[in-house]
């Protein structure tokens, strides 16, 4: 397995701890934190999911179709900058966000310094009063080694329905 | 309901709209039956049945429906239900068919022209006498017709052409359908999200309000522009109207693109200024890219610059989902549908910074309605009363400066003229 610098297990425990803390960045809101985790190359994808028949050549998420993300670093940094204007309305109150990141598998990547991780996450969000939902996402990570500290250098997040069941999404799968 | 109705009629001309409009389950009951069983609606733009057996599956109101271009490439649109049993026939959102549709329930298959071909155990029907073939099809959409690219559909076979329904509005749509030879596509795939609102509300909100971006987008604009929305341009905008239809605009060419923060869209607007005057004049050269938003009655709505279309499919009175597509010329460059497809994503989708926060705003809209004193209160729709005015260059009804509450008392007022109506022949002039 490449980007190891020890065992199997180290590696599993380092890459589990550095979703757990990418994921508490997010509930924290803590946007800043959450970018210095990301290349200066990172990839963030979100495609729109298509019902489309299973012999379709085009799948459920063809590439270059509509998404909900298809961001580069400095498209993510626009979004942080709305998150942290004074004026985003329908961030204040604050929404309260949870991520849990399950089903944690690491594989080779074909870089050296790379590992690709699969994992689901569930993302439980509460608004006003009883208003909140649940979006669920499959993710594909890649992970590389940067001066011996873990950094996310792409991600794919593949969500559970063709309509989006929610008005918004005011956070990151 | 008839009664109600018609004091609604009087009031929605005045700018006074009662809340219950927006969450009373018998007016939306109603307003499936007149509303949208009754107008041209939103099905599908050209570019999306590229083929013949090309489909696409949506909805008119209540009603499932399939379009589909057929072996003589003409697109047609059908009930999406089962004339045996109703179960719906196709349930995937997009693709393409050599044959047909054929039922999961008991094989009952249909051509592309929606007619019965057969079934599971085809010959049992064939030995019933008095079964007929020809009398099983599915249900064609009464009137299904195209203007430059966009196709609509009516189930009302008495109800105007779909010239007649846009009526001077066409002039206006030329500016984005018609502004280059070879015409318009969608982008690939639809985003599609829930709002629990009413559908009127963002239906409303982009027929006219120009008022809220200011204030409701500033995180938006702080985020792309790194400032405030732009300052108003006064008498040199306007609200326009035709039979409901609302456009609201100023003449700043590049004030919606510019939302992109991407100076290449900006540079390709300005440089086809004077091929888009010489082919649709300046006024509307100067609205290519404008400050400005639009609703085609009842529920399609878009922004041009942005150019986001979307179709507000009401799933109750207090939820709707929202679809979104992106509208190119063909003509455009690659490099530039991709500005323009990742653009639309960036502002205006669910994920877009412009958009976040009127979902929030327009489900709390429709919530503090329902409260039974605050239903008492009536709400203020009378912006501008005073600013109609008569234009030389500009079709329709036309009012001056695009913070107006015009176009939005004209959406109700058609909106309320149907509602009141028992056939076409009542729906007065607008």
């Amino acid at each position: 397995m490449s980007a190891t610098t020890g065992s199997d297990a180290q590696v599993r425990h380092e890459v589990e701890q550095f979703l757990y803390r990418e994921a508490r960045l997010l509930d924290e809101e803590n946007y800043g934190g959450w970018l210095e985790l990301l290349t200066d190359d990172f990839h963030y994808w979100v495609p729109g999911v298509e019902n489309r028949g299973r012999k379709d050549p085009l799948g459920s998420y063809p590439v270059g179709h509509m998404a909900y993300f298809d961001d580069s670093k400095s498209d993510l940094e626009r979004r942080v900058k709305r998150f942290t204007s004074d004026t985003a309305w329908s961030e204040n109150p604050p929404t309260k966000q949870f991520h849990s990141i399950t089903n944690i598998e690491l594989m080779p990547a074909e870089g050296e310094d790379d590992l690709t991780v699969h994992s689901l996450t569930t993302v439980y969000r509460g608004r006003y009063e009883g208003t909140g939902d649940i979006l669920y996402g499959r993710r594909e990570d890649r992970l590389r080694r940067v001066e011996s500290e873990l950094r996310l250098a792409r991600r794919m997040v593949v969500i559970s329905h063709n309509i989006l069941q929610s008005k918004n999404l005011n956070t990151f799968l | 309901m008839t009664e109600t109705i018609t004091d609604v009629v009087d009031d929605a001309a005045r700018g006074v709209i009662d809340r219950k409009i927006f969450w009373d389950r018998s007016i939306y009951e109603l307003e499936l039956e007149r509303v949208f069983a009754r107008s041209w609606v939103f099905l599908a733009h050209e570019s999306q049945l590229p083929q013949s057996g090309s489909f696409l599956t949506t909805q008119i109101g209540s009603d499932n429906v399939i379009v589909v271009r057929g072996r003589d490439k003409v697109i047609r649109a059908f009930l999406n239900t089962c004339p045996h049993r109703g179960n719906r026939i196709c349930h995937a959102e997009a693709g393409r068919t050599r044959g047909g549709f054929v039922c999961n329930y008991h094989g009952w298959s249909f051509g592309l022209d929606g007619k019965l071909k057969g079934m599971h155990e085809t010959d049992a029907y064939r030995a019933e006498p008095d079964f007929d073939f020809a009398d099983h099809g599915l249900v064609p959409v009464a009137q299904v017709d195209a203007y430059k690219g966009l196709v609509f559909g009516c189930l009302d076979p008495d109800a105007p052409t779909l010239d007649d329904y846009l009526g001077d509005f066409r002039w206006y749509l030329d500016i984005l359908l018609d502004n280059q030879d070879g015409g318009t596509e969608f982008v690939g795939g639809c985003i599609r999200s829930i709002i629990d609102c009413n559908w009127k509300i963002p239906a409303e909100n982009f027929a006219g309000d120009a008022l809220h971006a200011g204030w409701t987008h500033d995180s938006g604009a702080q985020a792309m522009l790194n400032t405030s929305v732009p300052e108003w341009w006064g008498n040199e905008s306007y609200h326009v109207n035709v039979n409901g239809h609302g456009w609201e605009f100023n003449l700043d060419l590049v004030g919606n693109a510019s939302t992109f923060g991407d100076k290449r869209l900006n540079r390709w607007i300005r440089s086809r200024e004077a091929e888009v005057t010489e082919r649709l004049g300046e006024t509307r050269s100067r609205m290519l890219g404008a400050f400005s938003s639009v609703t085609l009655f009842p529920n399609m709505s878009f922004l041009p610059g942005q150019q986001s279309f979307r179709v507000w499919q009401p799933l109750s009175p207090t939820k709707t989902e929202l679809k979104t597509w992106v509208l190119v010329n063909k003509a455009l460059p690659d490099e530039l549908k991709e500005v323009y497809r990742k653009g639309a994503m960036m502002t205006f989708s669910p994920s877009g910074v412009f958009e976040m926060d009127d979902g929030e705003n327009w489900e709390y809209s429709t919530r503090a309605n329902e409260g039974v004193v605050s239903r008492r209160q009536k709400l203020h729709y009378g912006l501008g009363a005073g600013s109609r005015i008569d234009h030389p260059i500009l079709p329709g009804n036309v009012y001056r400066n695009q913070l107006n509450d015009a176009n939005q008392r004209a959406y109700y007022k058609r909106w309320a003229d149907l509602m009141a109506a028992e056939t076409w022949a009542e729906v007065p002039e607008s």
